[in-house]
């Protein structure tokens, strides 16, 4: 069932700062206004990247239908992958009249017996509230009956964004399975990883210089998750927040339940990477821990700038305006200046409060209204580059200037030190594309 | 050869897209038209991002963004006006095409209702099309049906005004932009004055515009369709438009109608011009027309060596994969279908055919060459190293999917020889 006060509760949450100041982002969608995915799909994303887990749907088509293996969320896991699979009970008109609870049972039973899966989540989905299944009774007889978790996840599209969606996919795993399993061993330097999905291999940029420190990763929520990890996360000594503020929530329910302190940090850009690191390491608070970071942050900023050398040159003096939402806002912003670019402007159109803050102190023009005022401030500040969404092209064309797409899913990683290089790649091809000041051009037959 | 057999309790890797898709794409080729979907936020979000994937070009569409409160007490009226108001508050759209999904059936709204009370406001056709029941197919064809219904105005004294020259062309919900254009330039050289009801060929064909409108970016215009009633021949092309076309005779008892289940391949294409030319009274038809099904035998011939010994699975919806199949067959391949939903078309089929998903594609390819589907034979193609060839929804791997020409002589050589040059490149 739909948790009422819970969701009251992650609304109301107490370690955000925008609390005082609500941000449109948890208020109710509008009716003809609305663009951005729902709560099942916040669910979605943050629990698909658990590959060793079947993702089971219940509810009709759409949900599932459109959008299965969309996202590049990369593991490691060397049994069958489960995220890019779709699994959906199909539930049809004879299902909403008699209840889908007898599907959802058998379709458990299917997978256990073909997939022996570590464990299953179960999604419900609007139709399936609507109509009143059962579905944690259900799940907790399949559980019993096939002894592996089976968590059901109360996320439906109508209760809210994809934010709320995550918080909710947080609470089902903090209460499902966080806890349920005891380590043989407990490392002293042990870290969840909370909010990184692995997307295009992200974590992989910086979880192995973390580990030459002498941190594990015990648990992530959810990037290259595993079932098992998840199940021992109570024994981290510090949760990380990697860039999503969805699941603060989850950070301070287990401060509360196991005093497991957290950080939040950001692995976009050579700055941000760097105090990233130092933030892990300081909440450890060993000396030497701490020199050897500085020493391996030293070695790989090195690295970065020895790897960066040839598209300096190319980048140097460069303008551009950046038109994104939320954190990318100003975590982008802070990657282009790492790789030489300056930064004339950036929007905080879909940005929260803090997000605002913290943009505030990377790059001088803040625009609220992004659609009217970047064409001027291309003109004004003689820009040479336009990074935003795809509406932004039009703007680019026609002001004749090179356009990167930074809200389309993205192919390679951005990540850390190593996806500097990435983005400096795509710049520069971007820089150097005649196509941008080619496609716009008027006809023989036009004036 | 129907062998359509129970299915399993789930879907695993589902083929099937749903029924509210089909009305959004319907609605999208419609002139200045906001599709605007009646369910939670989500279900209009997952069918924008699907859409503007395959087609790489902006695509328009809102939700009534129905929460956990309206989901309780609002029987559809308040969600509606008020999305009504907010979108007119931005733009001015010709024709909001208001459709349902799973969320807002299981609810039981009267959408009905909700819009003859906003009938002074804003033009809207609406539509029923659960997710839970039919698919991609029946959301577009259920959404012509509304259009045809609610829109096109009603002959006085029919004998009089029908127009024996006036073509309405209904094309499935498979047929690519460039196809519906193909079609509908085969007509106008037979004479005809050609209207697509919809005409996703100049909304979705992919077309640089002078700045990214809110609304569809083309297709009929609303004052065309209100006068399509004196079209005297109605053309349908792909079973699951064939009763879009009864139903417009229903309301111009005078209008001839055409059915055609496919316009690929040899037969289907002799099929459709014979009857033009009947219907025009000519013994021959244009030139370049019959210097393609020159072409086209020649390409038979030369396919067939490859093809005559090809496997393929072809999983896609209904229509096309009956239609794919069949142009296939006529070179001897050795074809089996997958199809996403139900539909009548499934008798018709000259190979094996079966409602299915992915999971079942994956049990029978190992003993197939090659597989045709969407973005999702990708990875099992690559698995089990056989030859892929993108058709139906989603396509997430190529560009220019809305050029693609396959219908017609000069398609039909198109398609023989793209799956002939594919084979064996693994």
């Amino acid at each position: 069932m739909i948790n009422k006060k819970l969701i009251k509760d992650l609304l109301n949450e107490s370690a955000c700062s925008h609390n005082k100041d609500k941000k449109s982002s948890c208020d109710k969608p509008k009716p003809g206004a609305t663009s951005g995915g729902c709560a099942y799909e916040g669910a979605q994303i943050a629990l698909f990247p658990y590959a060793d887990a079947v993702h089971l749907v219940h509810g009709p088509d759409t949900c599932l239908g459109a959008s299965w293996e969309t996202r590049a969320t990369l593991t490691s896991w060397e049994g069958e992958n489960n995220t890019p699979l779709g699994y959906c009970t199909n539930v049809t008109t004879n299902d909403i009249i008699f209840g889908g609870d007898k599907k959802l049972a058998e379709s458990i039973a299917y997978i256990v017996e073909r997939k022996k899966p570590k464990a299953i989540f179960v999604y419900e989905t609007c139709v399936t509230a609507m109509i009143g299944d059962n579905i944690d009774f259900t799940c907790k007889e399949a559980g019993k009956r096939f002894g592996i978790p089976i968590v059901p996840v109360h996320a439906p599209g109508f209760v809210g964004g994809k934010n709320l969606g995550s918080r909710l996919a947080g609470e089902a795993v903090l209460d499902a399975l966080v806890g349920t399993r005891e380590p043989k061993e407990i490392h002293p330097y042990g870290i969840n990883l909370i909010g990184d999905y692995n997307v295009t291999g992200d974590m992989w940029q910086y979880v192995p210089i973390l580990e030459r420190i002498g941190i594990k990763v015990v648990a992530t929520l959810s990037g290259d998750g595993r079932i098992e990890q998840i199940q021992q996360a109570h024994t981290a000594k510090l949760n990380v927040i990697v860039c999503a503020k969805s699941l603060i929530t989850l950070c301070r329910k287990m401060q509360e339940r196991y005093d497991i302190p957290y950080v939040s940090v950001s692995f976009y850009g050579k700055r941000d990477t760097s105090n990233a690191i130092r933030s892990i390491v300081n909440a450890f608070g060993n000396e030497e821990m701490m020199q050897k970071a500085e020493v391996i942050i030293a070695e790989e900023e090195a690295k970065l700038e020895a790897r960066l050398l040839p598209y300096r040159e190319l980048l140097k003096d460069k303008k551009a305006i950046l038109n994104t939402g939320g954190n990318k806002s100003w975590s982008i912003a802070s990657a282009l200046q790492d790789i030489g670019i300056e930064v004339v402007a950036t929007s905080i159109r879909k940005a929260t409060e803090e997000d605002i803050a913290i943009a505030r102190e990377y790059v001088p023009i803040l625009m609220r209204v992004p659609a009217n005022e970047q064409a001027k401030l291309i003109d004004e500040h003689n820009i040479d580059i336009l990074l935003a969404g795809g509406r932004s092209l039009y703007t680019a064309l026609k002001k004749r200037v090179a356009f990167v797409d930074v809200n389309q899913e993205k192919k390679v990683s951005y990540g850390a030190y190593g996806g500097l290089e990435n983005l400096a790649i795509d710049v520069c091809a971007a820089l150097a594309n005649p196509v941008f000041k080619l496609a716009g051009k008027e006809a023989p037959w036009e004036n | 050869m129907g062998e359509l057999k129970a299915i399993k309790p789930l879907h695993v890797n589902p083929l099937k897209l749903s029924q509210p898709m089909g009305a959004t794409l319907a609605f999208l080729g419609i002139k200045n038209c906001m599709p605007l979907m009646h369910g939670a936020q989500g279900c209009a979000s997952f069918t924008k991002v699907l859409f503007t994937r395959h087609f790489n070009d902006p695509i328009a569409i809102q939700t009534t963004a129905i929460n956990d409160i309206t989901a309780v007490i609002d029987g559809g009226e308040y969600s509606i006006s008020v999305a009504i108001e907010n979108i007119t508050q931005k733009v001015s759209p010709d024709l909001v095409g208001l459709f349902t999904t799973g969320l807002s059936e299981t609810k039981g709204d009267d959408i009905k209702g909700a819009s003859l009370l906003l009938k002074d406001k804003q033009k809207i056709v609406y539509v029923h099309t659960p997710d839970f029941e039919g698919g991609l197919e029946s959301g577009w064809a259920l959404s012509v049906q509304g259009i045809i219904e609610q829109l096109i105005e009603q002959l006085i004294e029919p004998s009089l005004t029908c127009n024996k020259d006036k073509v309405l062309l209904i094309p499935n919900v498979n047929l690519s932009a460039i196809e519906v254009e193909k079609i509908k330039e085969a007509l106008e050289l037979f004479d005809f004055e050609v209207y697509a009801l919809p005409d996703l060929s100049d909304s979705l064909d992919g077309h640089l515009g002078v700045k990214q409108g809110a609304l569809s970016s083309g297709g009929i215009s609303v004052e065309a369709i209100k006068k399509l009633g004196d079209a005297g021949l109605v053309i349908t092309v792909g079973r699951s438009v064939k009763k879009c076309g009864e139903l417009f005779c229903e309301k111009n008892a005078k209008a001839t109608h055409l059915h055609f289940d496919s316009l690929v391949g040899l037969q289907a294409c002799d099929d459709f011009y014979g009857k033009l030319l009947t219907c025009k009274g000519w013994s021959k038809p244009p030139s370049s027309i019959q210097r393609w099904r020159k072409r086209l035998q020649d390409i038979l011939l030369d396919t067939h060596f490859v093809l005559g010994k090809a496997k393929v699975i072809i999983a896609d919806e209904p229509d096309n994969a009956y239609a794919i199949s069949t142009a296939l067959g006529e070179v001897g391949a050795n074809v089996h279908a997958i199809i996403a939903q139900r539909s009548d078309i499934s008798e018709a089929f000259t190979c094996k055919v079966q409602i299915g998903d992915f999971e079942d594609v994956e049990t029978l390819l190992p003993s197939f060459d090659a597989i045709i589907s969407n973005y999702h034979a990708e990875r099992l193609a690559h698995q089990y190293h056989k030859t892929v060839l993108f058709r139906g929804f989603p396509n997430y791997e190529s560009v220019g999917i809305g050029l693609r020409h396959n219908v017609l002589y000069e398609g039909s050589c198109s398609l023989l020889c793209e799956v002939a040059n594919t084979l064996g490149h693994v």
